[in-house]
C-alpha cells in the first residue's frame, strides 16, 4: 500500500516507442517500479529527428548511467562514436572553418574568464584561433582520442565528448533494454482519444477496439505531438529565426570513425557530416522559400518551434513533440534526457495539478529559450555575404534574449546569465568568436592581466595541447582497444 | 595597455562598509581602469554592534588576496554556520536554518521526500539531524568543509560574525595600500551637467570641488547622490515587511563557549538578533513603530540581554525597499543608499558585495551604455526581490496572533512570486529553482519546515523502496554525520587555532 494512496500515480502510458518513448520507458521503469507502464508503438514518423539523427551533449552520459546503458556496451556493438567537437566550415564572416569543442577552452587567470583574456590577446595580434585552446578540438582536429581524466588537476580533465548513436542500432538496443525489463507493449494503428470532463486524456481507444487508461501519458509521438495537440494546441514558431524547413538524413557511404562532425553551410541551408562507427550519415537542411525545387524532392519538413507548455493535465510531450528543430545542434537526445529527468524530479500527484506543471513548464521553457537562441546565433549572424537566405537572417531582427547576448557580447565579451542554459559560456563563446562576432572593446578587468605573460602563457598552452594531442591515439585505433578488450 | 589618462575617475561617497568594500574591490580588480577616490566625513568611533554575513564573503575577502586569519583578527570574528531561528512559526519551537544542505540526494531524490515519507508512516524525524552543520551548531563544533564534492565533508559552508565597525577599516588600509586616495570632508554641494543630469562634481565644506566620471553613492539612508540629488524612485515595501526601527547594544559575552551561529528572536513586533563575537555580544531589536515604542523597544532589548550592556542602547532608523534604479545616469548607489532589507538573513553586505561585483562586470569602457546600466539593475533587482520574498516568508508563515503586529504578517497578501513557491511546496515539497543568487532550494526548506509548513505530498519516488530500508538509511545517515561532528574541535579551539597561525 503506498503512503500516499490518493496521490501517487498508478499508471502511465508511453505512446510512441521510437528512441524518445525507450528512454522514457527505461527511466520511469527503473525509478517508478510500482507504477504500471504501458509502451504503445505507432507508426514511426520519418519527421522526427531524434530517431533519425539521435546525438547528444556531454550530460547525456549521465542519463545512460541512470537507465543502467554501458557506454562499452554501446562502442562494442558500433552503435556509439565519440563527438569532441563539430568544425563549420563556409560559416562565418571572414571564411574559415571554426571548431565548437566539448570541454573546457583555455585556462582563466586571476578569475578572468578565458574568452575573455583571447580577446584581449587577439586585439594584440597574440593569439591562435580559439579552437586551438581547447583540448577536444585540438584532439579531434588531429583525428585523435582519448577519455577525459577525472583527476581535476590533470590537463585532460578539459576534455568533454558527446556521443552519436547509429539511429537503428540504438533503437534495437533499447528496444531488447526494454524487452529485458518487462515493459507491456501495445501495437496500435491510429488511436482515439477519450477526454476526460476536466481537460485531461481518460484513456486510448485502438482501431482493435482495445482501451488504454492511465493516470499520466507520456506523448513521445514526435512533431505531430498527437496527444499532446488534442489537449493543448499552443505552438511558438521560430521560423522567423530558423528558416530550415526541409531536411534529409541519407547514409554517406563508409568512412573511417572520427570524433568531429562536420557542418557546411549551403546557398540554402547546411549539410551535416556526421562518422559513425561502421559509415557516416549526411543530414541535409534546406529552408525551402530559398531552395531549388529540385533540392525538396526527396525531404522532410520540419517546423522550427516549440510547445510553450509541453505538461497540460496529465499529458507530457517528450522529445520532437515538444520541440522540434532541422538538425543544427547535437542535442536531440539531451533535450528528452533532461525533459525526463525534470519530469521524474518534479512528477507530480495523479491530479496534474496546474501548480505543479507551472514549475516543469517554467524551466522547459526556459531552456528552449535558449536553445533557440543559440540555434538562431547560427542563422543570422553567419557571416555569409552570399546567397538570398543569408542575407535575408543576417536583417532579421534576433529575439530579445539574443539580441541582449549579442549586445553585451559584442560590446564588452560578456556572456549574460540565463536560467536553465544547455550551453555553457565556452559553447557560446566559441561560437560567437568562430562566428567572427568580436568584442569591439576589451573588458576592463581583463586589462589588468600583463600582455607579455599572458602572451607566453598562452602560446605555452596551446603547445601543450599539441604536445598532449600527439600522444594520443588515432581515433579508430583507440575504437578498436575499446571494443577488442575487456 | 590604457594609460593613465584614459582611467575613469571613480568617487565614492561615504566611508562605512559598503564605500570601502566598493574602494577595495575596484582597486584590486580594476586598477588600469579607474582611479578611485573615496570621500567621507571624519567618523567617531563607536563600540560595534555586531554583524552577521553569507558565505559569499569569503570569495570576496579571498579575491582580494587577503588571508582568512589575518581578515578574522582584524574584524574580532568567529564562524558562523548559520541561523538559529526561535519563535516565528510558533512561540516555543526554534530551528537553525544553516548554510548546507540535508544529507544528499538518494537514488536522484533529495532527502526531504524520505523524511516525509517516514513522518507520515509515523516515523517521524528531526529533518534538521540530516544538516551536517545543524549537529555542528548544537554542539558548538567548528571545522571548515572540504572541496571534494563526493564526501559528506563538502555538503555545509559557512561566513563569519564580526564587529562591523573593524570591517570598514580593514577595506580601507586594503583600498589606501593598493591605490585608493581618502578625502575627509562633508560634502555641501553637487554639481550636475546641466542637459544630461549626470553628476559632474562634488563641491566640499573647505571649498575644494572634487570631479569625476562615476560617482558611487555609498552614502546610506542619506542617499545624498542619488536621493537627494538625482531624486531617483524608491519602491517601499513597508506594507510587506513593517519593521523601521532598530535599537542596538553591544554586551559582555557569557561564561562558555562561543556560538557558531547568530541567534534571531521573535518577539511581539519584529525580531531579536544575537550576534556573537570573539569577546563581545551584539544585540539588537528590529521592530516596526507603528506597533512598539521606541522606549519599550529599548527596555524590551536591555532586559533579553545575558551578559552586561557596554554601552547605551543606540537606535537606528530605515525602511524595507530599494531604488528602481540603482544605477542612475553616471550615479551607482551601494549598500544603503540603494536598498534596505532587515538584517534577518544577514544579506546587507552580500547585496553589496554583490553590486559591487555587477559594477566591476559592467564597468564603463567609454561612456556609460544605457544597456549596461539596464543589466546591471536587471541583476541587482532580482536579488533584492528574492532576498525580499525570502525574509516576508519568515513572517507570513506563522500560527502566531499573540499581537497586531504578528496578525499583520499572518494575513497579509504576500508578492505573486513568494505565493507561487508557497502554493507549490505546500502540495508536493518542490521548490522552484533558479541557480542564480540567493537563496537556493535547502534554505527555503529550512525556513519552510522549520516554521511549520510540511507538504501535503512529496515525490513518490521515495515510497518505492521498503520502509524498513528507508528507516535503516536515515538512521545510519543520521549517526553517520553525528560522528564526522563528534571528530570536530570545539568553536572556541577553531577560533584558537586561527589566531594561532597568525603568530607563526
Amino acid at each position: 500500500m503506498t503512503p500516499q494512496p490518493d496521490r501517487a500515480i498508478r499508471s502511465i502510458c508511453i505512446v510512441g516507442a521510437g528512441i524518445t518513448g525507450l528512454s522514457a520507458a527505461l527511466a520511469f521503469a527503473r525509478s517508478l517500479p510500482m507504477v504500471q507502464l504501458t509502451l504503445v508503438e505507432t507508426p514511426a514518423d520519418p519527421a522526427n529527428l531524434t530517431d533519425r539523427l539521435p546525438s547528444g551533449l556531454p550530460v547525456m552520459r549521465g542519463f545512460h548511467e541512470l537507465i543502467g546503458l554501458s557506454e562499452r556496451d554501446l562502442v562494442r556493438a558500433a552503435i556509439a562514436t565519440h563527438r569532441l567537437a563539430t568544425r563549420f566550415d563556409g560559416w562565418s564572416h571572414s571564411g574559415a572553418s571554426w571548431l565548437h569543442a566539448h570541454g573546457d577552452v583555455g585556462q582563466p587567470a586571476d578569475g578572468i574568464a578565458f574568452h575573455q583574456l583571447w580577446v584581449a590577446a587577439h586585439a594584440r595580434g597574440d593569439a591562435e584561433p580559439f579552437g586551438h585552446y581547447a583540448l577536444a578540438a585540438v584532439l579531434a582536429e588531429a583525428g585523435r582520442f582519448t577519455h577525459p581524466s577525472p583527476e581535476p588537476a590533470s590537463p585532460l580533465a578539459a576534455i568533454d565528448y558527446g556521443l552519436r548513436l547509429d539511429p537503428i542500432a540504438y533503437h534495437q538496443f533499447l528496444d531488447q533494454r526494454c524487452a529485458m525489463l518487462g515493459i507491456v507493449r501495445v501495437k496500435a494503428g491510429p488511436l482515439g482519444v477519450e477526454r476526460r470532463s476536466d481537460g485531461g486524456i481518460a484513456s486510448l481507444h485502438c482501431s482493435d477496439g482495445a482501451t488504454i487508461a492511465a493516470d499520466l501519458f507520456l506523448d513521445c509521438t514526435g512533431p505531430s505531438a498527437t496527444l499532446l495537440s488534442a489537449v493543448d494546441q499552443a505552438f511558438d514558431d521560430w521560423s522567423a529565426w530558423l528558416p530550415c524547413d526541409q531536411f534529409m538524413v541519407e547514409d554517406g557511404g563508409s568512412a573511417e570513425p572520427g570524433c568531429r562532425d562536420t557542418i557546411i553551410a549551403t546557398v540554402s541551408g547546411w549539410r551535416w557530416l556526421m562518422p559513425l562507427a561502421q559509415h557516416a550519415i549526411t543530414a541535409t537542411c534546406l529552408a525551402s522559400a530559398f531552395a531549388d525545387p529540385g533540392e525538396t524532392g526527396k525531404t522532410v519538413s520540419v517546423m522550427a518551434g516549440a510547445r510553450p507548455h509541453p505538461w497540460v493535465h496529465n499529458v507530457l510531450a517528450l522529445g520532437d513533440a515538444a520541440l522540434t528543430m532541422a538538425p543544427l545542434l547535437p542535442i536531440n537526445l539531451t533535450l528528452v534526457h533532461n525533459a525526463i529527468v525534470r519530469a521524474l524530479t518534479l512528477l507530480p500527484g495523479r491530479d496534474c495539478h496546474a501548480v505543479e506543471l507551472a514549475e516543469y513548464n517554467r524551466r522547459t521553457a526556459l531552456e528552449a529559450c535558449r536553445v533557440r537562441d543559440f540555434a538562431a546565433l547560427h542563422m543570422l549572424r553567419s557571416g555569409r555575404q552570399s546567397g538570398a537566405l543569408w542575407q535575408a537572417l543576417a536583417s532579421t531582427p534576433p529575439p530579445d534574449s539574443l539580441g541582449h547576448t549579442l549586445d553585451q557580447f559584442a560590446a564588452r565579451g560578456r556572456l549574460p546569465f540565463y536560467e536553465e542554459e544547455i550551453f555553457g559560456p565556452h559553447a557560446w563563446a566559441a561560437t560567437l568568436l568562430g562566428l567572427g562576432v568580436l568584442p569591439v572593446a576589451i573588458d576592463p578587468a581583463a586589462g589588468r592581466i600583463d600582455a607579455a605573460l599572458a602572451r607566453q602563457a598562452m602560446a605555452r598552452f596551446a603547445q601543450s595541447l599539441r604536445d598532449i594531442a600527439a600522444r594520443a591515439l588515432p581515433y579508430p585505433e583507440y575504437l578498436g582497444r575499446m571494443t577488442a578488450t575487456n | 595597455m590604457a594609460d593613465h589618462l584614459a582611467r575613469k575617475k571613480v568617487i565614492i561617497v561615504g566611508g562605512g562598509t559598503a564605500g570601502w568594500m566598493a574602494a577595495a574591490a575596484l582597486v584590486r580588480h580594476l586598477p588600469h581602469a579607474c582611479e578611485v577616490r573615496l570621500v567621507e566625513s571624519a567618523e567617531i568611533g563607536i563600540v560595534g554592534v555586531g554583524e552577521a554575513t553569507l558565505p559569499h564573503i569569503r570569495n570576496f575577502v579571498e579575491a582580494l588576496g587577503l588571508d582568512e586569519a589575518d581578515f578574522m583578527r582584524a574584524t574580532q570574528a568567529t564562524f558562523k554556520l548559520g541561523i538559529d531561528f526561535h519563535d516565528f512559526g510558533r512561540i516555543g519551537t526554534n530551528y537553525l536554518h544553516p548554510f548546507g544542505d540535508f544529507g544528499r540526494r538518494i537514488n536522484g531524490v533529495e532527502l526531504l521526500h524520505y523524511w516525509r515519507r517516514m513522518q507520515a508512516e509515523g516515523e517521524d524525524s528531526d529533518l534538521f539531524a540530516y544538516s551536517i552543520a545543524n549537529i555542528m551548531a548544537a554542539q558548538n563544533r567548528f571545522a571548515p568543509p572540504v572541496t571534494d564534492g563526493d564526501h559528506f565533508l563538502s555538503t555545509y559552508n559557512y561566513a563569519y560574525q564580526f564587529d562591523a565597525t573593524l570591517f570598514a577599516p580593514y577595506m580601507r588600509r586594503f583600498a589606501e595600500a593598493n591605490g585608493a586616495s581618502r578625502t575627509e570632508g562633508r560634502v555641501i554641494s553637487v554639481e550636475q551637467n546641466p542637459e544630461s543630469g549626470d553628476v559632474t562634481a562634488l563641491v566640499m565644506d573647505d571649498g575644494t570641488r572634487i570631479a569625476g566620471d562615476l560617482f558611487v553613492d555609498c552614502s546610506g539612508f542619506a542617499a545624498l547622490l542619488i536621493g537627494k540629488t538625482l531624486q531617483s524612485e524608491w519602491e517601499d515595501w513597508s506594507h510587506w515587511l513593517p519593521c523601521d526601527r532598530a535599537v542596538a547594544m553591544p554586551s559582555t559575552s557569557p561564561d562558555g563557549s562561543i556560538e557558531p551561529y547568530t541567534r534571531a528572536t521573535a518577539m511581539a513586533a519584529g525580531w531579536r538578533w544575537r550576534i556573537p563575537l570573539q569577546s563581545r555580544v551584539g544585540n539588537g531589536y528590529v521592530y516596526s513603530s507603528a506597533h512598539l515604542s521606541d522606549e519599550d523597544a529599548a527596555e524590551a532589548l536591555v532586559r533579553s540581554v545575558e551578559g552586561a550592556a557596554m554601552a547605551e542602547p543606540r537606535q537606528l532608523r530605515f525602511r524595507a525597499g530599494r531604488r528602481k534604479r540603482s544605477w542612475d545616469k553616471n550615479v551607482v548607489a551601494v549598500g544603503l543608499a540603494s536598498g534596505f532589507l532587515e538584517p534577518l538573513e544577514s544579506t546587507s553586505i552580500y547585496l553589496a558585495q554583490g553590486a559591487i561585483q555587477q559594477l566591476i562586470d559592467l564597468f564603463p569602457i567609454d561612456d556609460i551604455r544605457a544597456a549596461d546600466r539596464a543589466e546591471y539593475n536587471r541583476m541587482v533587482d532580482i536579488e533584492y526581490d528574492r532576498i525580499r520574498d525570502f525574509l516576508i516568508l519568515h513572517y507570513h508563515a506563522t500560527k502566531r496572533d499573540d499581537s497586531d503586529f504578528w496578525n499583520h504578517v499572518r494575513t497579509m497578501t504576500v508578492p505573486d512570486s513568494l505565493q507561487e513557491k508557497l502554493d507549490l511546496f505546500r502540495r508536493s515539497g518542490r521548490i522552484a529553482r533558479y541557480s542564480h543568487g540567493l537563496f537556493h532550494e535547502p534554505s527555503w526548506i529550512a525556513v519552510l519546515v522549520g516554521q511549520g509548513i510540511v507538504p501535503q505530498g512529496w515525490d513518490q519516488r521515495a515510497d518505492a523502496a521498503p520502509s524498513a530500508a528507508v528507516k535503516q538509511t536515515l538512521a545510519s545517515l543520521r549517526s553517520h554525520l553525528g560522528g564526522l561532528v563528534g571528530a570536530m574541535p570545539g568553536h572556541d579551539s577553531a577560533l584558537k587555532r586561527c589566531a594561532a597561525a597568525i603568530a607563526a
